[in-house]
C-alpha cells in the first residue's frame, strides 16, 4: 500500500454506495444474515473467506441454475462432436454440392472401418461433451457472478482487505428499497459485528486500474489485428513473385540433375548405389519358364503353362488383347492386313517388310510356346511386346491366335447347328 | 528431510473421531500467514535457488536437443525399424499418466468428500497442468515437421482433407487437449479465491494490480460462493470421467492395434489405474521437499502422506492385477504370439526393464502394507521414487518389447535409445520442475480457502455432533496398538 | 461436498422439513436410533416366508421344464438367474468392505441393510451346487469343456484342460465360495456383536480385515467371472473380463439396496437413519457405477471392434446375427445406459426415493438383461435351437430370486436394522450433501 493515505476512507468525499459490517466468526455472521434477511432486505451481501455452511439458507439463496446451462452445452457438444465427425468423415463433395471446397467433407475409407464409424466416434464425441460442459461451467459461473470486474466499491475499505484471509462482512447496499442511511446504520451496528463503515464511491481507489492502462492495451490490441490483416488481403491478392517460402521443406534439396556430369552423393560419381550382383526385383524371378518363356527344357512347348485356363472368357480376353497389340499389323483376322500394314504399302515405303498371315502353314505347325516366344522377344521385323503385355495376357493372345487359326480351317461340322443358320 | 523429531503423529485411528487434518494449533489467520510465506518472502530458501538452477539447466537441455532434432531429423533418435516408437511415446505416455493425478485428486478424492485432499490439491492441480505440458512436447515434437502439427486438429482447408477420426492418434489429440484445457479451467477455478487473498495481502501496487488482475474481482460474496461451488462440483464431476476417458485413450493408441502385448482389452482401466499411481507417487515426491522447504507440515501432515501411500498401495496392487490378468490370459486365450511376447517379456532381451517394472511397481509399494513405511519419509521417498522409475518402465516395456520382437523374426531388433533421447527425456524433467518451482514462489500452493473449510472454526452451526450423547465416549477409549 | 460447504438446497431442505414425513436428519438421540432400527420382526419374517414359497414354486415350474425340454436349457437359465442373484450379494459384500477400508461415516445407517445382503452368499454358496451336474455331466450345451468328445477334436480346448477340466472347477469355486462366506460372516458377526457391546475395537477389526479382505475379494471375482461366465464359450478370452462382472453387479447391488431402504423406511423403520441424504448418496453410487458399466462394457467393446480378430469377435458375433439379439444388445445400451444416465444425472430424482426405487427397479431388470445377454446366446448346442428368451428362465429368475429375498429379509427379522451403536454413526445421522 505504498504512498496511498488509509486511515479514513469515510473522509473522501464521494457517494454512499453500502454500509459494511465486520464479524469475527462465521456463526456470528450467520445469526446476523438470517436476521438481515428478515428485515426485508434484498440488495445486500455477505462476503467470507470461505463458503459459510448455512450461509444460502441464512440468506435465502435460491439454488443457481448452473446446471441446466451445463447439462444444455454437454448435449451442443456431445452433437457437435458426432457431427463433425460424421461430416468431415463420412461425407463427400458429391453429397453436398455446391459448397465450397473448404468445407466439403472428405470420406475415404480407412483400416477397414465405415466411413460412419459410430464406436470409433464415442472418444471424440466424449471430450467434445465434456469441454463444452467445462466451459458453461467457468464462463457461466463467471457471467452468473458478474466477473471477471477489476474494482468494487469495497476495496475502499482498508478492513475489508481481510475478507479473503480471516474476517466475515456484512455489505447492505445503499440502492436497496428499505435503506435509510441512519435506521439501517443503527440496525446493523446491533447485529454484534463491528459498527457499520460508509463506503464511498471514490475515484482514486487503491485498486483501480492505472490511468495508462486501458490506452496502451487497446493500442495493443489494435496492433495485434495487424498480422491477421495483412495476411487476409494476401489471400485476395494476386502477385508474380514466388511465394515465401518460411519453412523450406525439402523445397531447396540437393538432387542429381540429368546431364550432370558427376553427382556429389558418392565417391564414384553415382547419385544412387548400383544393385549388387545377381539382385532379382520382388516377383521377378521367373523361374517357371514354361509359363514365362514357353519353353520346357529347352524346347518349345505344346501345351498351356498350368497357370491359365482355357475357356471363353480368356479367350476372349485374347481376341481384345490381339486386337489392341496385334491386329494393327497382323489384321483382325490375322491374314497380315492391318492398317499398319495397309498404310505402308501406301506410301510405298522402302524395306517394308509385310507381316506373316498367321493362317499360312508355317503359322499354323509352330508349337504354342513358339507363337508366345515370338510375342515376347519378336521374331525377324516384329519387335518384342513382352514389356508391355503380361505373360498370361501373351498366353491369351496366343489362345486366340489358335482359335483365328482354326476358324480359317473349319467346316460346316463344327459350327454348332443353331448358329448355322446366321452363316451365308 | 527426515527431521521426524518434529513431525506431529495425527495418523492415529480411534473409532468415532477424526484425526485433525491441520496441526498445530492454526486458525485462519496463521494458516493464512503459513500457507502465502512461499510467495510473500522476500528471499526464497537457498534449496529453491539450487533446485532451480538445476531446472533451469535442464530446461535448456531440453530446448538444446529439441533443436538438434528440428534440424537433423527424427533420425537423432533411437528409433528404428521394427521398433518405430521410441522414447517419445514412452515419455508421453509417462507424463500424462503423472499428469492425471492432480485433476483426479482434486475430482474425485472431491466427489468422494475425502476432507484431507484439500491440503494437497492445489499443487497436484499444478503439477498436472506442467506434466501434461512435458507430455503435450513428445508428440509434437515426434512429427519430424513440428511446423505443421496445427494439420492435427480439425480446420477447414483449401484440400479438403480433415483428420482421420477413426484413428486413435486423433482421439489423443482432442482428449488431451480437451484434458489440458479443461485442468487448467479447474485449477484457475479453485484459484480464484487464494488469488484474491493474495491481492489483499499484497503489499505493493504491481503485485495488487496483477494478483487483482487474475482475481478477477473476487470478494468472497457468498452469492458468488454459491455459484462458484456448484461450478467446482460440477467441474469436478466432469473431470472424473475425463480422466478415465484420456488415458483410456492414451491406452487405446495401443490396444486398438492387433500387436500381441498391446491388444487386450484390460488395457483402458489398467491404464487409469497406473496413471494415478504414477500420479500418486509423483505427488508425494513433489510434497516431501515442499512441505519441508516451505514450512508446510501442519497444513501437509503425516496424515496426508500416508493416505497417498495407501492409494499408490492401492493402485500398485491394481496394476499388479492387470498384469497377472494380462500373464494368465495370453496362457489362457492360446494365442502363440501372444504368449510368446509375455515369455519375452519375462525372459527375453529386456527382461531387465520387465523386473525392474515388476519390483518398482507391483512389489516395492507392498511395502505400504505397514505402518511404519507409510509414515517414515524416507522409506516414502525410496518407495515412491521406484514407483517414478517403475512407471517409466512400464511404458517402456510395454512399447519396446512388443515392437521390437514383431510377428516377422527377420526384422527383429534390439532398441538402443540414443544420447539425444536420454536429454530429452531429462529435459523434460527440467521443464517440470522449473514450472512447479515458479508455480510454488508466485501462486498460492495450499487452496487456502479449502483448507479453512474443514477446519472445525470454520463450522458455523458450531453444534457439538450428538456422538456425545452416545454410550461411546471417544475419551474413554485407550488408542489401540497397530495391529500386526 | 467434504468441505462442509454451504448447501444450495437449503432451502429446499427447510421445505422438506416441514413436511410430515420428515427425511433430513435432526440432532438423534440414542433412544430413538435404538428403538427405529428394532428389527422388523413380523414383517420381515413373513415376508421371507412368502418369498420362500413364492421361490420353491419358481424352482419347481423350472425343473418342470427341464424335464420337459432337456436340462440344457434349465441349467443355462439356472447358471443365468444364479449369477445374477450372487452378483448382487457380491456387490454388498464390496459395499461393506469399502465402508470399513475407507472408515466411512456416511453409509454407517446402511451398512447394516448391505451386510445382510451379503450374509447371504453361504446360501447361495448351496445352491451352486446344481451347477456341478452339467460339468460333471458334460453337457456341452452348457460348458463345452466339460464334454470330452468335444475336448477330444479341440486343440484349443486341450490347451485349456490343465485349466478348464471339472475337478479344478469345483476346487476353485470351493475355494471362492469359502472366501466369500468367510468374509460376510466375519463383518455380520463382527457388526452384530458391537450392537450388544458396541466395543469400538470391534471396529478396528473389521478395518483391519477390509484390506486383505479386499485383495482376496478382487481375484476370487475374477476368476470366478472367467470360470462361470466366460468359459460358457471357452475359446474366448477377453482381460476386462472380471471387471466387467463386477461393475455389473455393483449396480444390481445399488439398485437392490436403495429399494430396500425404500421399503425398510415405509414400514415405519429407521426414519432418522435413511434420510434424504442417504437416498442420494445410494443413487449418486448406482449412476456412478451405470456409468462405470458403460465405460467398461465399451471398452470391450471398442477394442474388439476395432482390431476385428476372429477370435475376439467370435463373442459378439452371435449377439449381433439376429434381430432378437441386436434388439437385446440395444436394449442394453439404452436401458443399460442412456435412459438410466439422463434419469438419475439430476439431483432432484436421487433425493426422492418413491423415484429413486422406480430407476433402480428398472436397473435392476437391466442387469438382469445384461447376465441374460452374457449366458443365452454363448457355447454351441443351445443356442441353435432353444427359443431365445425360454420359460425357465422366467421361473427360475422368480426361483432364485425369491430364495435371495427370502435368505437377506429373515435375519431382518432377528437383527437391528443399523450398527446401533457404531461409534462412526452420528456422522452418518448428521451428514449432509452439497
Amino acid at each position: 500500500m505504498s504512498g496511498v493515505k488509509t486511515d479514513s476512507p469515510n473522509a473522501t468525499a464521494g457517494r454512499l454506495e453500502g454500509l459494511l459490517v465486520e464479524f469475527d466468526s462465521p456463526t456470528a455472521l450467520v445469526a446476523a444474515a438470517e436476521q438481515i434477511r428478515d428485515a426485508g432486505y434484498r440488495r445486500w451481501d455477505t462476503h467470507t473467506p470461505f463458503p459459510v455452511h448455512g450461509i444460502d439458507e441464512a440468506m435465502g439463496i435460491r439454488p443457481t441454475r448452473l446446471p441446466f446451462i451445463v447439462f444444455l452445452l454437454g448435449f451442443i457438444g456431445c452433437i457437435g462432436g458426432l457431427v463433425l465427425q460424421w461430416w468431415t468423415n463420412a461425407t463427400g463433395a458429391s453429397d453436398f454440392p455446391g459448397l465450397p471446397t473448404f468445407l466439403q467433407g472428405y470420406n475415404y475409407l480407412i483400416s477397414g472401418k465405415p466411413e460412419f464409424s459410430l464406436p470409433a466416434n464415442i472418444p471424440v464425441i466424449f471430450e467434445t461433451t465434456v469441454l463444452l460442459a467445462a466451459f458453461a461451467a467457468v464462463f457461466g459461473m463467471l457471467a452468473m457472478n458478474n466477473l471477471p470486474k477489476h474494482h468494487t466499491a469495497l476495496f475502499a475499505s482498508e478492513r475489508f482487505r481481510r475478507v479473503t484471509t480471516d474476517r466475515f462482512f456484512v455489505y447492505v447496499d445503499a440502492a436497496d428499497a428499505k435503506f435509510d442511511e441512519g435506521q439501517t446504520t443503527s440496525f446493523l451496528g446491533g447485529l454484534g459485528g463491528s459498527q457499520p463503515e460508509a463506503i464511498h464511491d471514490i475515484a482514486s481507489s487503491p485498486s483501480a486500474l492505472p490511468g495508462g492502462l486501458k490506452v496502451s492495451t487497446l493500442i495493443l490490441i489494435s496492433l495485434l489485428f495487424i498480422p491477421p490483416l495483412v495476411i487476409a488481403r494476401a489471400r485476395v491478392a494476386k502477385s508474380n513473385e514466388p511465394r515465401i517460402h518460411i519453412i523450406q521443406d525439402m523445397d531447396n534439396q540437393e538432387r542429381f540433375k540429368a546431364q550432370q556430369a558427376a553427382s556429389a552423393f558418392f565417391a564414384d560419381g553415382r547419385a544412387s548405389r548400383p544393385q549388387p550382383e545377381g539382385t532379382v526385383a520382388r516377383g521377378d524371378l521367373r523361374f517357371d519358364t514354361h509359363y514365362y518363356e514357353g519353353k520346357i527344357g529347352g524346347e518349345y512347348a505344346t501345351t498351356y503353362p498350368e497357370q491359365v485356363t482355357i475357356n471363353e472368357q480368356f479367350i476372349r480376353r485374347g481376341q481384345e488383347r490381339f486386337n489392341v497389340y496385334c491386329a494393327p499389323c497382323h489384321g483382325l483376322g490375322g491374314a497380315g492386313n492391318g492398317t499398319v500394314n495397309a498404310t505402308a504399302l501406301r506410301l510405298e515405303t522402302a524395306g517394308w517388310i509385310a507381316p506373316t498371315s498367321l493362317h499360312d502353314q508355317l503359322a499354323r505347325s509352330r508349337p504354342l510356346g513358339h507363337i508366345y516366344n515370338s510375342i515376347s522377344n519378336g521374331i525377324r521385323s516384329m519387335p518384342p511386346y513382352g514389356d508391355q503385355i503380361s505373360p498370361t495376357d501373351r498366353w491369351a493372345i496366343v489362345s486366340y491366335i489358335r482359335a483365328l487359326q482354326f476358324s480359317q480351317q473349319a467346316d460346316l461340322d463344327d459350327v454348332p447347328p443353331e448358329v448355322r443358320p446366321e452363316l451365308r | 528431510m527426515a527431521s521426524v523429531p518434529n513431525e506431529i503423529d495425527n495418523t492415529w485411528n480411534r473409532p468415532g473421531e477424526r484425526a485433525p487434518l491441520i496441526t498445530g494449533g492454526h486458525d485462519f489467520t496463521s494458516l493464512t500467514d503459513v500457507a502465502c510465506g512461499p510467495a510473500e518472502t522476500y528471499r526464497p530458501p537457498r534449496a529453491w535457488y539450487i533446485a532451480f538452477t538445476i531446472s533451469v539447466v535442464l530446461l535448456a537441455i531440453l530446448g538444446a536437443s529439441i533443436g538438434y532434432l528440428i534440424i537433423n531429423g527424427v533420425g537423432v533418435w533411437g528409433v528404428n525399424n521394427p521398433t518405430g516408437w521410441g522414447f517419445a511415446i514412452i515419455n508421453f505416455v509417462f507424463w500424462v499418466g503423472i499428469g492425471h493425478a492432480g485433476t483426479l485428486i482434486s475430482a474425485i478424492l472431491f466427489l468422494f468428500r475425502q476432507k484431507w485432499r484439500t491440503s494437497i490439491n492445489r499443487f497436484a492441480e499444478a503439477m498436472t497442468i506442467f506434466a501434461v505440458m512435458c507430455a503435450g512436447i513428445f508428440p509434437g515434437i515426434h512429427v519430424g515437421r513440428i511446423w505443421v502439427t496445427y494439420w492435427m486438429g480439425p480446420l477447414p482447408n483449401q484440400m479438403a482433407m480433415w483428420p482421420n477420426f477413426r484413428s486413435p492418434l486423433l482421439w489423443d489429440v482432442f482428449a488431451v487437449g480437451t484434458y489440458a484445457t479443461v485442468s487448467l479451467l479447474f485449477w484457475y477455478v479453485g484459484m480464484i479465491p487464494d488469488l484474491a487473498t493474495f491481492r489483499d495481502r499484497s503489499k505493493n501496487k504491481i503485485r495488487r494490480f496483477i494478483y487483482g488482475l487474475f482475481a478477477m474481482g473476487w470478494t468472497g460474496s457468498s452469492r458468488h460462493w454459491h455459484r462458484f461451488e456448484r461450478a467446482y462440483l460440477i467441474l469436478a464431476a466432469l473431470a472424473t470421467p475425463l480422466v478415465l476417458s484420456v488415458h483410456s485413450v492414451v491406452s487405446f493408441d495401443f490396444a486398438v492395434s492387433q500387436l500381441p502385448g498391446w491388444h487386450t482389452t484390460i488395457f483402458p482401466p489398467y491404464f487409469v489405474a497406473g496413471a494415478i499411481f504414477g500420479g500418486f507417487a509423483m505427488v508425494v515426491t513433489l510434497a516431501l521437499p515442499a512441505r519441508e522447504m516451505f514450512g508446510l507440515k501442519n497444513i501437509i501432515t503425516l496424515r496426508h502422506l500416508e493416505n497417498c501411500c495407501k492409494i499408490i498401495l492401492l493402485t500398485g496392487t491394481i496394476v499388479g492385477y492387470a498384469y497377472l490378468m494380462e500373464f494368465f490370459i495370453s496362457w489362457y486365450g492360446g494365442n502363440q504370439y501372444e504368449s510368446f511376447i509375455f515369455r519375452a517379456r519375462a525372459l527375453g532381451p529386456y527382461a531387465w526393464a520387465y523386473w525392474t517394472m515388476i519390483t518398482c511397481n507391483v512389489l516395492a509399494p507392498q511395502l505400504f502394507w505397514f505402518k511404519w513405511c507409510r509414515t517414515n519419509l524416507w522409506v516414502m521417498f525410496i518407495v515412491v521414487m521406484m514407483v517414478n522409475v517403475g512407471m517409466w518402465f512400464e511404458r517402456f516395456v510395454i512399447v519396446v518389447t512388443s515392437l521390437s520382437q514383431d510377428f516377422l523374426p527377420s526384422s527383429w531388433h534390439y532398441y538402443v535409445p540414443t544420447a539425444i533421447d536420454w536429454l530429452t527425456l531429462a529435459g523434460s524433467f527440467g521443464l517440470f520442475f522449473t514450472m512447479f518451482l515458479l508455480f510454488c514462489r508466485f501462486l498460492p500452493m495450499v487452496a487456502m480457502a479449502e483448507v479453512k473449510t474443514v477446519m472445525p472454526h470454520a463450522d458455523a452451526h458450531a453444534h457439538v455432533p450428538a456422538s456425545r450423547s452416545f454410550d461411546y465416549n471417544p475419551d474413554d477409549f485407550e488408542p489401540e496398538q497397530e495391529q500386526k | 461436498m467434504c468441505r462442509r460447504k454451504c448447501d444450495p438446497n437449503c432451502v429446499r431442505n427447510k421445505q422438506e422439513t416441514q413436511q410430515p414425513n420428515n427425511m433430513t436428519a435432526h440432532t438423534p438421540d440414542k433412544q430413538a436410533v435404538t428403538a427405529e432400527s428394532q428389527p422388523l420382526s413380523n414383517g420381515a419374517a413373513s415376508v421371507s416366508r412368502i418369498a420362500l414359497v413364492i421361490g420353491a414354486i419358481g424352482l419347481i415350474v423350472g425343473v418342470v421344464f427341464g424335464f420337459r425340454d432337456g436340462w440344457e436349457v434349465f441349467f443355462r437359465s439356472y447358471l443365468l438367474n444364479y449369477s445374477y442373484v450372487l452378483s448382487i450379494a457380491l456387490g454388498a459384500l464390496f459395499f461393506v468392505m469399502l465402508q470399513h477400508l475407507t472408515r466411512a461415516g456416511w453409509s454407517v445407517g446402511i451398512r447394516r441393510l448391505a451386510e445382510f445382503i451379503a450374509g447371504t452368499i453361504p446360501v447361495l454358496g448351496v445352491f451352486f451346487i446344481p451347477l456341478l451336474i452339467p460339468i460333471f455331466q458334460g453337457m456341452a450345451g452348457v460348458y463345452e469343456w466339460s464334454n470330452a468328445e468335444i475336448v477330444a477334436e479341440d486343440e484349443l480346448l486341450q490347451h485349456k484342460a490343465s485349466y478348464l477340466n471339472a475337478p479344478f472347477f469345483v476346487a476353485r469355486c470351493a475355494v471362492y465360495f469359502i472366501i466369500w462366506s468367510l468374509l460376510a460372516r466375519y463383518f455380520l458377526r463382527k457388526s452384530l456383536a458391537q450392537d450388544a457391546t458396541g466395543d469400538p475395537k470391534l471396529t478396528l477389526d473389521m478395518m483391519w480385515w477390509s484390506a486383505p479382505g479386499m485383495l482376496l475379494y478382487a481375484l476370487t471375482v475374477t476368476f470366478f467371472a472367467v470360470d462361470a461366465l466366460m468359459s460358457l464359450n471357452p475359446h474366448w478370452f477377453s482381460t476386462i473380463w472380471g471387471v466387467y462382472y463386477f461393475s455389473g453387479a455393483l449396480v444390481g447391488f445399488f439398485s437392490l439396496l436403495a429399494i430396500v431402504m425404500h421399503v425398510v423406511r415405509n414400514s415405519q423403520r429407521m426414519g432418522q437413519l435413511l434420510t434424504r441424504e442417504h437416498f442420494h448418496d445410494v443413487g449418486k453410487l448406482a449412476f456412478g457405477f451405470v456409468v462405470f458399466w458403460a465405460y467398461i462394457a465399451f471398452s470391450q467393446y471398442m477394442l474388439i471392434w476395432y482390431a476385428n480378430i476372429p477370435e475376439e469377435t467370435v463373442w459378439f458375433q452371435p449377439r449381433q446375427a439376429d434381430n432378437w439379439w441386436i434388439g437385446v444388445s440395444l436394449l442394453l445400451l439404452f436401458g443399460h445406459f442412456v435412459a438410466p444416465f439422463l434419469a438419475l444425472v439430476s439431483r432432484y430424482p436421487k433425493r426422492r426415493s418413491g423415484l429413486l426405487v422406480i430407476a433402480a427397479g428398472w436397473l435392476l431388470l437391466m442387469h438382469w438383461l445384461d447376465l441374460y445377454y452374457i449366458v443365452i446366446p454363448s457355447g454351441h448346442a443351445v443356442a441353435e435351437h432353444a427359443a431365445p428368451l425360454h420359460v425357465s428362465d422366467i421361473a427360475l429368475f422368480v426361483g432364485l430370486g425369491g430364495v435371495f429375498v427370502a435368505a437377506f429379509t429373515r435375519p431382518m427379522a432377528r437383527h437391528a436394522l443399523a450398527p446401533q451403536r457404531d461409534p462412526w454413526l452420528h456422522e452418518s445421522l448428521t451428514f449432509e450433501n452439497v
